[in-house]
């Protein structure tokens, strides 16, 4: 179920709480890594290495939510779990708005937790699988010829082949084979799949 | 008339005009001269102690020392209260004793030698001043209820800490238990050991709290400021932590101890390091650190000093500062420096602030050292 080298970063100030999911974690055999501080993961920050962030939400110097915010500034794409205490709904929602993918409450229930934490791994193989889906459409693109290139996006800005024909100066048989070869190329099954890969590629990170 | 009645009874106007007590005795602490008011202070009247001992008007160690002082005096001329003057317990006709101000002359040229004493009753005056320091205990207690009022959410926080790790301790050694292939010894003691210390942490918390928020007389014992910062620091961690500010803490070797309140003292403390916590909220992550010192300075006195790197006083704040009900805080009492002022003053110290170097405020106080040498006392 999990993927190879898959690692649960655990970042929070008080070091109790941090050595008891240190076990918790343990035992149930995932393997994890521990931070003192939000400073300390952003220096041993690795984008490569897939995973989830159990984050808490109040600390001192740098709270959960600025690293959070330095993380979306880097594009980073690591699926966060927040820990919070009891008064800290607000910020939990802020979390939240920002891309969290849940946030659970101090104390908690393992199980709770562990459901949570393997949420944000599978968000994470889904991330970076579209992330490896989103290079190989790149790869392609890059692939087509000039021209194939400007056939490609004239039709992903869904004009018909007698009005690409005439922006383009050449006859709509010479489009229709351009496009052929387009889509055969992108290997796209349909105009629509088209589409989704062209606007995929656009994007800085896989959805 | 003659001169001499005349003026006996010109004497005998006076002292029963005075508004003191008025009581002459012979070098035996025989009473010859008792006034009105004497009269109407004991509820003897003149003619029942007239010849008798001045001693059945006090009270306590006074009551059966009193010849022997008379004595010492007529001999060596060391005065224990003549010329002096001071507070005594006096005894009324009916057992009852009431506080009284007392001063004794001794009547010149006269023989055998004599001795006058004027007193008044300072009941009200003490029952005042009891009151007044009442209701400086009641204030001083109503803010640290409302400052633990303040600080409740943080505090809440502070004992989930523990309980969360007692939670996620006991859940992995339960996992670990049913785990297939079979348990960590290791890590299952560490699990162990960790709950207990962890529960441990939750009761000191709240200890300290009970400490803090209970209400007590003042009680000035010999303290050391490495425990008071301490303790204090426990109390402050979770509002520091949920403002991102970083607490630390410089208390240097054996400092001398020193003679106070803690629990006042901790009040000041969290005052401080509160503000400071505000002062610090919009600055950049780096330079949210509020460092709590205790040293000495160079004059020898204690200095406990908050210093923040926060954008430091307005010109209005430093004017209104020690004004009572200023404040800067939304829901704020404005009494916090003011009380912490008056508390430190009656520590015969002193509450003021000077710029951080590198930008922002510290604020500190200074107390004399207890009179022991440097190092005696370490915690």
């Amino acid at each position: 179920m999990k993927e190879k080298n898959t690692t649960v970063f655990v970042v929070d100030d008080d070091e109790a709480v941090r050595t008891s999911l240190k076990l918790l974690l343990r035992s149930v055999g995932l393997p994890v890594e521990t931070c003192v501080s939000a400073q300390e993961f952003l220096d041993r920050f690795d984008a490569e290495r897939p995973g989830c962030l159990v984050l808490d939400i109040r600390m001192p110097a740098m709270s959960g939510l600025e690293l959070q915010e330095r993380l979306n500034a880097m594009h980073a794409m690591i699926p966060v779990v927040f820990i919070t205490g009891h008064g800290d709904v607000p910020m939990a929602v802020e979390a939240m708005q920002h891309g969290a993918v849940d946030f659970i409450q101090k104390p908690f229930r393992d199980q709770d937790l562990l459901d949570r934490i393997n949420q944000a791994l599978e968000k994470d193989r889904d991330n970076r699988a579209g992330l490896r889906e989103r290079d190989n459409i790149r790869a392609r693109i890059a692939d087509l010829t000039p021209r194939e290139k400007e056939v490609l996006d004239l039709v992903a800005a869904g004009k018909a082949n007698k009005v690409i024909a005439s922006d383009l100066e050449v006859s709509q048989r010479t489009v229709e084979i351009h496009r052929a070869r387009v889509m055969e190329k992108m290997r796209a099954s349909s105009l629509a799949h088209l589409v989704r890969m062209v606007i995929a590629a656009g994007e800085d990170t896989p959805n | 008339m003659p001169a001499g009645l005349r003026a006996r009874l010109d004497l005998q106007a006076v002292l029963d005009a005075a508004v003191e007590a008025v009581i002459l005795i012979d070098e035996n602490g025989i009473i010859e001269t008792f006034n009105r008011s004497a009269e109407r202070l004991f509820g003897w009247t003149a003619a029942e102690v007239h010849g008798k001992n001045v001693s059945l008007l006090m009270e306590g160690a006074d009551r059966v020392g009193h010849d022997g002082y008379i004595k010492r005096f007529l001999n060596t001329g060391e005065a224990k209260i003549i010329g002096i003057g001071r507070e005594v317990p006096a005894r009324r006709r009916d057992g009852s004793v009431f506080p009284a101000m007392l001063a004794v002359g001794e009547v010149q040229q006269s023989s055998p030698r004599r001795f006058v004493g004027f007193l008044h009753d300072i009941t009200l005056r003490r029952q005042a001043e009891e009151a007044a320091r009442q209701s400086e205990a009641r204030l001083n207690h109503f803010a640290r209820l409302s400052t633990m009022g303040e600080m409740a959410a943080g505090l809440a926080h502070e004992i989930n800490q523990p309980l969360t790790a007692i939670a996620t301790f006991s859940q992995a050694a339960t996992r670990m238990l049913s785990r297939p292939e079979g348990i960590e010894r290791e890590d299952l003691s560490e699990a162990l050991d960790q709950i207990t210390a962890q529960a441990l942490r939750a009761g000191e918390v709240i200890r300290r709290l009970r400490a803090f928020v209970k209400n007590r007389e003042v009680c000035h014992e010999r303290v050391d400021c490495r425990r008071v910062v301490e303790d204090s620091r426990l109390l402050l961690e979770a509002d520091a932590r949920s403002n991102s500010v970083q607490l630390r803490l410089q208390v240097a070797d054996s400092l001398p101890s020193i003679t106070a309140d803690p629990v006042q003292l901790q009040q000041v403390l969290i005052n401080l390091v509160r503000n400071a916590i505000e002062a610090s909220a919009d600055v950049p992550g780096a330079h949210r650190e509020i460092i709590l010192s205790a040293s000495l300075d160079g004059e020898g006195m204690v200095e406990v000093a908050v210093a923040d790197h926060g954008h430091g006083l307005s010109t209005e704040a430093a004017e209104r500062l020690f004004h009572p009900f200023f404040t800067t805080k939304p829901g704020g009492t404005g009494l916090g420096l003011v009380i912490s002022s008056s508390i430190i003053r009656a520590h015969n110290g002193r509450l003021a602030y000077r710029s951080t170097p590198g930008g922002g405020c510290t604020f500190f106080f200074t107390l004399p050292p207890l009179g022991v040498l440097p190092g005696v006392e370490s915690h």
